[in-house]
């Protein structure tokens, strides 16, 4: 089964970025949500979403609250999460990773990173 | 006896009296300066209240500004990116039909080299044939062309990322948009508390708009040298070889 991304980030003009980058590193399936809760209405009625790029900071749900949200949810606690964002202190990475994020890509971010971040996470789920 | 008595104390009242009206003489010029003193600050506290008080409703517009610039960069960059996009789709064709015209090279070559193969007896004329058609020098030319497209997609990517400036532009418009919110609302409460505001916030707070303190990043910075990306990578790849409870520990440091 293909990738099916769900690409989170309050700012429309990130969203196309990252969809933009998406297309040009070979994938082109690929819904988009505003913030957490719009992500995890998403999730729940989109069964064939199977990876999760999202931003840390958006109003209402935060990329971390999403996270945490995914992680104790029965049925996609296992789906690979990618955070994509502006916080990069040691601190912020530390608490992404105990939230239990798969990868970290700090922008401003290049379509290549994106790529290697994508295919470490798919190595090793 | 009685009468005696009585006159020393009167003169011990009146002396008490003098001593009175001496202190009086000279406090009085103390009171006629603090009088004059509080003439004088008076106005000098009613200009610095109303002062408070035009700086404090100057905020809302000021935020609103902030938050124009946001909206407008926005849709700038949105621009941008429809004309870069746009630029790809041309890029995709064009690139498209390069390849077409170097398959339609391709083909005329082994059409003429099969021609020569045929016509053999015409000696110089298939030499000088395949020579005017410069079928080489146009394949070049098609190769050169390649590149320089390749060039531009990598030149459109490069302005993709550059926008990603807007994202954390806009995060540091917000978390000065929330300090200045921030001193309004102390502003707002001095004024209550001077009695100027009947409420403890102005009009216009709420209309500059709520920010939540999630959606920004105040430490956000557009850098490219990746460092940041650099610490990322490193903690990932430590958290790969460490149990849950040795990242919590990290993370508790």
């Amino acid at each position: 089964m293909g990738l099916k991304f769900l690409v989170v980030d309050d700012s429309v003009t990130m969203r196309r970025i990252v969809a933009n980058s998406l297309k040009s590193i070979g994938y082109d399936s690929f819904v988009e949500a505003g913030d957490g809760r719009e992500a995890i209405t998403k999730l729940d009625s989109d069964g064939s979403i199977n990876f999760v790029i999202t931003d840390w900071n958006m109003p209402e749900f935060t990329g971390l609250e999403l996270v945490k949200a995914i992680r104790s949810h029965e049925r996609i606690n296992n789906i690979p999460i990618l955070m994509v964002t502006t916080r990069g202190l040691k601190e912020d990475i530390l608490e992404a990773l105990q939230a239990k994020v798969n990868n970290y890509v700090v922008k401003p971010f290049t379509p290549q990173v994106l790529k290697e971040k994508i295919d470490q996470i798919l190595a090793s789920v | 006896m009685d009468n005696q008595s009585n006159m020393e104390q009167v003169f011990q009242k009146l002396g008490d009296l003098k001593q009175f009206f001496v202190f009086g003489q000279k406090i009085v010029p103390v009171f006629q300066k603090i009088i004059d003193f509080m003439h004088d600050i008076v106005p000098l506290l009613e200009n610095v209240n109303n002062s408070i008080h035009d700086s404090t409703s100057k905020i809302p517009k000021a935020a609103n500004q902030i938050n124009n610039v946001t909206y407008a960069t926005e849709i700038a960059t949105s621009e941008i990116l429809d004309i870069v996009d746009s630029m790809a789709t041309d890029m995709t064709r064009i690139k498209n039909e390069l390849i077409d015209l170097r398959n339609g090279f391709f083909n005329q070559r082994v059409a003429l080299d099969r021609f020569g193969d045929e016509l053999k007896p015409l000696n110089g004329t298939y030499d000088s044939l395949k020579s005017s058609l410069c079928i080489d020098d146009l394949e070049n030319k098609v190769i050169s062309l390649d590149s320089i497209i390749r060039k531009i997609e990598n030149d459109s990517s490069n302005i993709t990322i550059s926008l990603q400036v807007q994202d954390i532009t806009a995060q540091q418009l917000a978390s000065v948009n929330h300090l200045i919110q921030s001193v309004q609302k102390r502003l707002a409460s001095l004024l209550f508390d001077l009695g100027k505001q009947t409420e403890a916030v102005l009009p216009g707070l709420e209309s500059a708009g709520h920010l939540d303190e999630r959606s920004f990043n105040e430490n956000a910075e557009y850098d490219r040298t990746g460092k940041h990306q650099a610490l990322a990578d490193n903690l990932m790849n430590s958290s790969k070889k460490a149990s849950q409870e040795e990242i919590d520990k990290l993370f508790t440091k």
